[in-house]
């Protein structure tokens, strides 16, 4: 009943917000532009609060320079270069311009002759025309017209393309998004040549305003996803959006689960990739992480190396992940259980070692894991949050003075550090870092588990976690699915991953009725003739023909 | 009914893990001595014979649980008793399930806690999934019957390695002729496990794709007799029949005698691992059937409401059901089976079957176009879709 | 609905907690057990000897630390009318709860075996689930199990690893003692138409030497233990001891011969040749068309010559059969010597028994109450063999035939 109050109050709020909303409106200035340009940039002014980075450059052109007109942009947010050229320069220069004396005539001069930028549009209500203005556009009034004239002119310093730092990958592109969602949208149509990927834009956000855009290719991604995407983002009703990662936990389909359904990714392939099986990428302006969805629990350990590799390398991999994931979520369990449940099943020599070891450790082994894992996360927190100079001393401190010295104070034992640390790694070398954290949430849970009834706690937790991710869906998909539901045709890019000329049709549950993927006969076959040996030959046949 | 589909593939995995579950853990049919796999074999002939009996009445009534079908068979008020009777018989089954499972628990492992402990521990699990519905407890089994598959396998090549299977000990075959064969599987494979597959007619609605029920069901009876015949054989060719008769888990024993290269001895949390996935899916089954029924029958419309108070007196049932162990192996190997299985696995659902041929018979001659409910059904289903 | 989900969880987070720790146990509030062993004294009364590990002094070696100051096994003794009750008893001398676990070595008394049996102590043990089943059986020859288990061995640091690994190498190399498990023992005690077996291991020196670590810090130890022939029991009861070539035949029809090496007199010249052994099948089969049925035990091995004390030429193949043939004769003759002496005892430990049993059942009903005292002795047991010898080592003819040159 909790998430069912919960979504009654934040109806309850909206409620509230949209009454506010009207409040607000009501004594707000009228919508629309006036005409007076005087009185327009009155109203800028008191709307911006006068605030100083946005630069007025007020104009007078026509014949004998009758007509007033201004030049508005906000400092830093437009490209220097262009709106001196293109929209100052121009509209200075402008032969045409000189001669006119009625307003209209300039407007329309303006949009078709003068300003010579890309995107431009005439806005006539002041809503659109400051949101404008604020995302780095050039707004040029003019006196006696109700309109504006905004001339996309969106710069300034941003970070450049740089090398992925969350998914590093030997082979593949090195380039990764950055915070520019017009830079990221290009990476992405730069790979995917094509009409049909499409990009819608909304923004959201009440007070940030916040461009978010969806971008899939059409045919191949499912329409009732697409239009499910759409309804979760246009029901957000929030401040601000500052990281995909609000929108991630505003749309996603159940909030009680540590586990993640919806992907991201800072990787253009990987985000290509998953749209040509159908999935949907959600662009958000200011963060290099680009979500997708829907996503399946199987996506978060792979990478998108798997794919450039050949498969049987790409499959030992695979299948190294799963243990790796098993590891970081049942290593200290499976010791404590060991070790205070189970003796019999240890080996008699490891049993006895473990047992002097623990001889002189005062405390449960329970306790012991704890402290272990503790003091890890400990280290870990403060290892990320630490200026990277400071990265060394870190290790140093966490691999001598903890480690050593804890076994040799007799707080913990040696086989404890072993366990713990070994568990640690799998945690790293998990490659997704949403399900890597997860992990080490349901450890604990493991570890209780294991503590007070050994393995039969431990496979019931187990069972559990098995019961909840099957219960789990992201955008109406089952969360294990390939699995479960167990999908024959896709269980190969599973915990396996199959030859790329086995992939003959995209997943059923994510991508529409456009399910063929690749043509008949990919697999690549040696000549059949002695062609290629056969050099006075090669001109009879096409040697790769089979 | 929940608006639920499960597809054959997951049927049959929840009829392979539901058949194996507690009869892996119990000496099956051990009367019969080394012929016990024959015993079971037999059992599965039989099985496969009761579960055409469930499909027929299925195949009259496919969209509606038994516990609706048996009001339009018998009329609605001794239709509304036999169901409840089926009802309760689910639920009893359940904690029986679930008593056997703590016994050996104790027995084996967990000697210094209590039964209770154990017992509640398997049903809130078991009611945490139950109250996720049908989907997800056939999904779950998806995955957890590769990892029983794989731990399976594994023991297999363990037992083989460590070379402690007697083929010897399986002979002579039929020592005292066909006779305690038959009564073996006349007085117990028959029932358990094969005849409890009643259980699925409660589950048979949800199935996608009804055409399939007869042959998905009929092969995961056989593929589970072909296992349990095979991993009884194997006890015996590893314990010999006298320790098995003394033993209350032979696998377990089984287990235990496994010896490689020194260190992959000792792997009781094998036995724990299969047998607790197993037993989770039988208890499911059970009691989704409970719950599912119950809701049907006192039109209950949210049935996981019923989960926990119904979980709970599984629970309490499971503890007062017995004193002790002996009691509880002796009432359900003798008393149940023939004032139990025999008349509501067998006899009711034969009469049940028989009624129904005859009803659809005559309506059959009033109405000679509806030859084929079956086909009826499917014409429905295709508009669904 | 979500007021249940708040009950679940506070069920079961307090059964978590309120369960604490019923089966939990720390490893090191453990007494791991290695070995056990049973007697019985002039009262009557059994006693229970157990020896606990002492983990920091088996681990200390292997990290470096001393393992000279104290010994690697701590044994404690106590009395009872029943294995259990001494077991009970035990546990008011030690500070940890006994764990059997790691018990590996169940060591019975010969004075036992003989007068009382072997039946009545096994319950116990079998009941126990912490007691494996694969827990190796040894009988105590000449001495007090007790005192097997007291004295300290060098190499393995616990005696009950070293008298497992003894005889589990007298078995793979000599054939001439048998690994059998506490599950061997019950099965074999349980069936009529097989008879016990187990290894024998004896104290060689004095038991009050043995318990001193001084014993093993030096290079000939005094006091050691040894495996020592076969215990052979007939319906529970110690009935005779094996030796040598009498207990390898016993081993030998119970097809478990992995190498062994069979000496050979020849012209009358004594032990001239070495043959060993490497791989064999035994085979037994029954005959019952008759009223007593015969037993057919048939050999089949093939091995290498590993040591030749005269001129015989190996490179000849006519030679090399008829060496095959006298050792065939050779084996031949010591299995039936094995045969005939069982037969005496009246004990079917080769299981002929179950062997009639599988070819006739019917017949086998009738005999199977008098079998060990009426059929077994008196059954014709024909011994087959075929030996095979394939190689003769890294030399042909051995270096006399060049020295009489």
């Amino acid at each position: 009943m909790f998430s069912f109050l919960k979504r009654k109050n934040q109806k309850n709020d909206r409620k509230i917000q949209e009454i506010n909303n009207q409040n607000q409106s009501n004594n707000r200035p009228p919508n629309l532009i006036e005409s007076s340009l005087s009185k327009n940039l009155e109203v800028i002014k008191q709307k911006t609060g006068n605030s100083s980075d946005i630069i007025i450059r007020p104009l007078k052109i026509g014949h004998n320079s009758q007509i007033k007109i201004a030049i508005l942009y906000v400092k830093g947010m437009v490209d220097n270069q262009s709106v001196q050229d293109f929209v100052i320069d121009s509209i200075m220069n402008n032969q045409n311009l000189s001669e006119k004396l009625i307003p209209q005539e300039v407007l329309e001069i303006l949009i078709e002759d003068v300003v010579a930028v890309g995107g431009i549009k005439v806005v006539s209500d002041w809503e659109k025309l400051l949101t404008a203005l604020m995302s780095g556009e050039t707004i040029t009034l003019i006196d006696g017209i109700s309109k504006g004239v905004c001339a996309s002119t969106q710069g300034g310093q941003r970070r450049s393309v740089q090398e992925s730092t969350t998914d590093v990958s030997i082979r593949g592109s090195k380039e990764a998004f950055n915070e520019s969602i017009e830079t990221n949208t290009a990476m992405v149509r730069r790979i995917i040549n094509n009409t049909d990927l499409w990009v819608e834009s909304i923004n959201i956000g009440k007070i940030t305003k916040t461009e978010v855009s969806i971008m899939y290719i059409n045919g191949i991604a499912k329409n009732e996803i697409i239009e499910e995407v759409r309804k979760r983002l246009k029901g957000i009703d929030i401040d601000g959006i500052l990281e995909s990662g609000y929108i991630e936990q505003l749309i996603e389909d159940q909030t009680n689960t540590t586990f993640p359904t919806i992907y991201h990714s800072e990787r253009p392939d990987t985000v290509a990739g998953n749209l040509l099986e159908g999935k949907i990428a959600i662009f958000v302006n200011g963060t290099p992480f680009v979500l997708l969805v829907p996503a399946l629990f199987i996506d978060f350990f792979q990478s998108a190396e798997d794919y450039y590799e050949r498969f049987d390398i790409a499959t030992a991999i695979r299948f190294l992940r799963t243990v790796i994931f098993f590891i970081s979520l049942v290593g200290p369990a499976i010791y404590i259980a060991a070790t205070t449940f189970h003796q019999e099943m240890i080996p008699t020599e490891l049993a006895i070692i473990i047992a002097a070891q623990r001889e002189s450790v005062p405390f449960p082994a329970f306790i012991e894991a704890l402290i272990m894992e503790i003091t890890f996360e400990i280290l870990r927190e403060a290892g990320i949050r630490m200026p990277k100079a400071m990265g060394s001393t870190i290790s140093i401190v966490g691999a001598l003075v903890i480690g050593q010295a804890a076994i040799q104070a007799g707080i913990v034992s040696p086989a404890m550090v072993i366990v713990v640390s070994l568990t640690a790694i799998a945690s790293f070398a998990t490659p997704s870092y949403a399900v890597a954290i997860s992990a080490r949430l349901v450890r604990f849970i493991f570890m209780v588990s294991a503590a007070t009834f050994g393995f039969y706690g431990i496979i019931l937790v187990f069972i559990m976690l098995i019961v909840h991710l099957c219960s789990l869906r992201s955008f109406g998909v089952p969360y294990m699915s390939p699995l479960a539901p167990f999908i024959r045709e896709e269980a190969g890019d599973t915990i396996f991953r199959r030859p790329i000329w086995a992939y003959k049709k995209r997943p059923r549950l994510i991508s529409g009725q456009n399910r063929v993927s690749q043509g008949e006969d990919q697999k690549p076959q040696p000549p059949r003739t002695r062609i290629m040996k056969n050099t006075t030959n090669v001109e009879k046949g096409e040697p790769n023909e089979s | 009914m929940e608006k639920a589909k499960i597809s054959a593939y997951q049927l049959f995995i929840l009829i392979v893990l539901f058949e194996l579950g507690s009869a892996l853990l119990v000496p099956i049919a051990i009367e019969a001595k080394q012929d016990a796999w024959l015993a079971i074999l037999i059992g599965m002939v039989g099985g496969f014979c009761l579960y055409l009996v469930y499909h027929g009445l299925y195949s009259y009534y496919p969209d509606i649980p038994p516990t609706e079908y048996s009001q339009k068979i018998m009329g609605s008020f001794l239709g509304k008793i036999l169901a409840f009777i089926y009802v309760l018989y689910f639920i009893y089954l359940s904690a029986r399930v679930l008593r056997d499972f703590g016994e050996m628990l104790i027995t084996s492992f967990y000697w210094d806690t209590p039964l209770f402990i154990l017992n509640t521990l398997m049903a809130l699990l078991v009611i945490y999934t139950v109250r996720k519905g049908i989907e997800v407890l056939a999904r779950t089994s998806e995955l957890l019957f590769v990892l029983i598959f794989l731990l399976g396998i594994s023991v297999l090549f363990l037992i083989v390695v460590s070379g402690i299977i007697q083929i010897s000990n399986l002979k002579p075959v039929l020592e005292e002729g066909i006779k305690p064969v038959l009564k073996t599987t006349f007085t117990q494979t028959l029932y358990f496990p094969f005849g409890e597959v009643i259980i699925f007619a409660m589950i048979l609605p949800y199935l996608n794709r009804p055409e399939k029920v007869k042959q998905i069901g009929l092969l995961a009876i056989g593929f589970s007799g072909l296992i349990l015949a095979s991993v009884m054989a194997i006890n015996v060719s590893v314990l010999d029949v006298n320790n098995i008769t003394r033993s209350p888990f032979p696998l377990l024993s089984t287990i235990q005698t496994i010896e490689v290269a020194g260190f992959l001895e000792r792997l009781d949390v094998y036995f724990i691992l299969i047998t607790v996935i197993g037993v989770f899916f039988k208890m499911c089954v059970f009691f989704y059937a409970s719950v599912v029924g119950t809701a049907n029958l006192f039109n209950v419309k949210e049935s996981a409401r019923l989960a926990f108070p119904l979980g709970l007196a599984i629970l309490i049932l499971s503890i007062t059901i017995a004193s002790n162990y002996s009691e509880h192996i002796k009432e359900g190997l003798h008393v149940i089976t023939l004032y139990l299985h025999l008349p509501l696995q067998v006899i009711i659902p034969s009469l049940l079957l028989l009624i129904a041929f005859i009803k659809n018979k005559k309506k059959k001659s009033k109405h000679s176009k509806n030859l084929f409910p079956k086909r009826k059904y499917r014409l429905v289903e295709r508009d669904k879709k | 609905m979500n007021h249940n989900w708040i009950l679940l969880f506070l069920i079961m987070t307090s059964t978590v907690f309120i369960s604490g720790c019923w089966n939990q146990k720390e490893l090191n509030e453990l007494a791991i057990i290695s070995a056990m062993a049973i007697d019985k004294n002039e009262d009557g009364k059994y006693v229970k000897t157990i020896q606990l590990v002492n983990p920091v002094n088996v681990a200390g070696g292997l990290q470096g630390g001393g393992s000279g100051q104290s010994p690697t096994v701590t044994v404690y003794t106590a009395m009872g009318d029943s294995v259990l009750e001494a077991h009970f008893h035990a546990t008011s001398k030690v500070s940890r709860r006994l764990y059997h676990g790691h018990a590996n070595l169940i060591v019975i008394s010969e004075e036992l075996a003989t007068e009382e049996g072997i039946i009545d102590i096994l319950d116990a043990f079998e009941r126990d689930p912490e007691i494996r089943m694969t827990s190796r059986v040894v009988i105590a020859h000449h001495t007090k199990a007790g005192d097997l288990l007291k004295s300290l061995t060098a190499i393995d640091k616990i005696p009950a690893e070293k008298v497992n690994g003894t005889i589990h190498t007298t078995e793979r190399a000599r054939g001439e003692s048998m690994e059998v498990n506490l599950q061997d023992v019950v099965t074999t005690l349980t069936s009529a138409g097989k008879e016990t077996v187990i290894s024998g291991f004896s104290l060689k020196g004095d038991i009050q030497q043995g318990k001193k670590i001084e014993n093993i810090q030096q290079s000939e130890l005094d006091t050691t233990i040894e495996s020592d022939g076969l215990a052979i029991f007939k319906e529970g009861k110690l009935v005779d001891w094996y030796q040598g070539e009498m207990s390898r035949g016993v081993v030998w029809i119970l097809d478990k011969i992995q190498q062994t090496d069979v000496i050979l007199d020849r012209e009358g010249q004594e032990n001239i040749l070495t043959y060993t052994v490497l791989r064999q099948k035994t085979r037994v089969s029954a005959d019952t068309t008759n009223d007593l049925p015969v037993l057919t035990v048939r050999v089949r091995a093939e091995g290498d010559i590993r040591e030749v004390r005269s001129q015989i030429d190996l490179t000849d193949p006519y030679e090399i059969l008829d060496i095959e043939k006298e050792l065939e004769k050779e084996i031949k003759k010591q299995l039936e010597n094995t045969v005939i002496r069982t037969q005496q005892n009246k004990s079917d430990i080769f299981g002929f028994g179950e062997v009639v049993r599988r070819s006739d059942p019917k017949k086998w009903k009738k005999m199977k109450n008098d079998w060990n005292d009426t059929y077994f002795p008196n059954l014709k047991v024909n011994v087959k063999v075929e030996a095979f010898i394939r190689r003769s080592g890294n030399r042909t003819n051995s270096y006399l035939s060049d020295m009489e040159q």
